[in-house]
């Protein structure tokens, strides 16, 4: 019998169904795409269910999206411990060492994240309007997400941190001074990021370079290189306006958000 | 031919099926009740131009984004709300102050000092400033429901309406400052339908859900995530301290949780959108509260 694939994360999925089981794309719509390539992210509909290892994920709300989580025994995942909005009493809370403390402070970052274990329900949200971006990341990949994006990371991946490189795009980038970065071994995880307005991704090939807005980055690939551009415009006789753009160049995906901050001029 | 009777699932309150809309709280009748695995039902957003009744008046909630309440009073109907929601009213709607007793303690404890009434005839609107959703919680007579403060948005004249403290506190130490910390807020609003029903609207930022506990069944939320509760439903704080290794001691502290305990009986509703309480220092004193250390 034929499988679905879905159009987002690629996962088969059983011909009866509408939304895909692994990341809760709707099944039975397309993947939209605009004119210069940027796929616009799934919205998932609500109430839309998804599994990783033996637990499950429901999306619940459309303004503000609620992520909740029914753990199984053995499985957990950590956050960032201000998104949880509730959860049941008997699901134990425990702390992830990240490790740089005080690097994490300065660079405005929570030195600890907290892990929920299972079994158990917990719910997790942001404090905006936005929607929730699930990556299922496959094994052996990284991924590198802006800082305070990432809602819930499930067990099987690996947390860190780096240092976005180079003084200039710390000042002028729009991005803090620091990125998540999301591994996997052997076993496939999930990434939860919750993306402010809407959210669009873009498959860079080698060497293609894309000019985005500092505060609209959300996530990309590890494989791509990240810089910031400065673009001086003559306003007059003498002055002169300069504007910081993120350059980004493949391979890999990116991911940008349609609400942001403007960081990038003076 | 006789008309079917709907109970309307959010507001219970029995309707003629006659309509798209309940008219008691302007849920929809036509849609299936979404209602998450762990029992939390999903508030639906009242359609667009979707008209309420109350007494001999109406009330039309226009727009989604930031939905704007706009009331036809009857002669014989009033409303009250803050002066900050009105945003539009016909010359013939008498607007009057309303007045408030615990002028100083409300200004304390950052409450609007100042309500309007509206009398019929005519048209009003009333709208909150953020994107959200508009909440129709009618009150059966002589029902009471408490409200976290800056939530209300109006009522109808014959629901009554006092504070009183929220009983819900915790004194953190950081070095050598004490600072008071009000999760709820410092007071919360009591509204009770006095000698008939009344409707009452409040504004919830994000997406609304409520859940109906049964008797002594518990469940943790963030304080500033609660809408609104039964006055049946009992709440205290709870303190969290996460298992685990820290970079350095006083990180246990910076780690904790502060939750809400909801104990049923009784229904209770939360928005998605909240503010996490101020974490700095260790917790030194507080109202009722339980602590678990994992």
């Amino acid at each position: 019998m034929d499988r679905i694939e879905c159009q987002w994360c690629k996962a088969q999925n059983e011909p009866e169904r509408t939304s895909c089981s692994t990341c809760g794309a709707p099944l039975d719509k397309k993947n939209l795409v605009s004119d210069s390539g940027w796929t616009e992210a799934p919205r998932l509909r609500d109430m839309t269910e998804f599994r990783f290892s033996n637990s499950t994920c429901q999306i619940e709300g459309e303004i503000v999206p609620v992520a909740e989580l029914a753990l199984a025994q053995g499985d957990s995942v950590f956050f960032e411990h201000h998104v949880m909005l509730w959860k049941e009493p008997n699901v134990p809370l425990s702390a992830m060492n990240t490790g740089g403390g005080a690097r994490r402070m300065i660079g405005g970052m929570p030195h600890i994240l907290s892990i929920a274990q299972g079994p158990g329900r917990i719910a997790l949200s942001k404090d905006a309007t936005g929607e929730v971006v699930v990556l299922p990341i496959h094994p052996s990949h990284e991924i590198d997400v802006r800082e305070h994006a990432f809602l819930a990371g499930t067990h099987s991946l690996n947390y860190s941190f780096v240092r976005i490189k180079g003084l200039v795009n710390v000042l002028h980038g729009g991005s803090g001074m620091y990125m998540d970065r999301f591994v996997t071994g052997g076993e496939q995880g999930l990434l939860l990021l919750h993306g402010y307005g809407n959210v669009f991704q873009k498959t860079l090939q080698q060497g293609e370079k894309i000019l985005v807005e500092p505060g609209g980055f959300l996530y990309k690939d590890s494989s791509v290189q990240m810089n910031t551009v400065q673009q001086s415009f003559k306003t007059g006789m003498m002055g002169h306006h300069n504007m910081y753009l993120a350059e980004m160049v493949g391979p890999g995906r990116v991911g940008v958000q349609s609400m942001y901050v403007h960081h990038g001029s003076e | 031919m006789s008309a079917t009777t709907y109970t309307c699932p959010y507001c219970r309150i029995a309707s003629d099926a006659s309509g798209t809309t309940c008219p008691h709280c302007g849920a929809p009748t036509d849609v299936r009740a979404r209602v998450t695995k762990s029992g939390w039902a999903e508030q639906p957003p009242i359609r667009d131009m979707a008209r309420l009744h109350f007494n001999r008046s109406t009330v039309q909630i226009s727009g989604k984004y930031v939905p704007v309440a706009e009331m036809r009073l009857d002669p014989e109907d009033s409303v009250y709300f803050g002066h900050h929601v009105l945003l539009h009213s016909e010359p013939s709607v008498r607007l009057d102050m309303m007045k408030m007793a615990g002028g100083w303690n409300r200004m304390l404890a950052g409450m609007p000092l100042l309500m309007m009434t509206a009398a019929g005839p005519g048209h009003i609107a009333i709208s909150a400033d953020h994107p959200g959703e508009t909440l129709a919680v009618p009150l059966p007579a002589n029902h009471a429901v408490d409200v976290v403060e800056h939530r209300f948005l109006v009522a109808t004249g014959n629901v009554g309406y006092h504070w009183e403290n929220s009983g819900i506190w915790f004194a953190t130490r950081n070095g050598d400052d004490q600072e008071y910390h009000y999760p709820l807020g410092q007071t919360m609003d009591r509204f009770s339908a006095q000698g008939g029903p009344g409707l009452l609207l409040l504004h919830a930022p994000g997406n609304t859900f409520i859940r109906d506990l049964r008797q002594g069944e518990r469940i943790l939320v963030q304080p500033s995530g609660l809408i609104w509760k039964d006055r049946s439903v009992r709440m205290h704080l709870h303190f969290e301290y996460p298992r685990g290794n820290y970079w350095f001691s006083s990180a246990r502290w910076q780690a904790k949780s502060v939750w809400l305990v909801l104990q049923g009986p009784g229904r209770v509703a939360i928005q998605s959108v909240f503010e996490p309480p101020e974490m700095a220092g260790g917790i030194v004193n507080s109202s009722g509260a339980t602590t678990q250390y994992w």
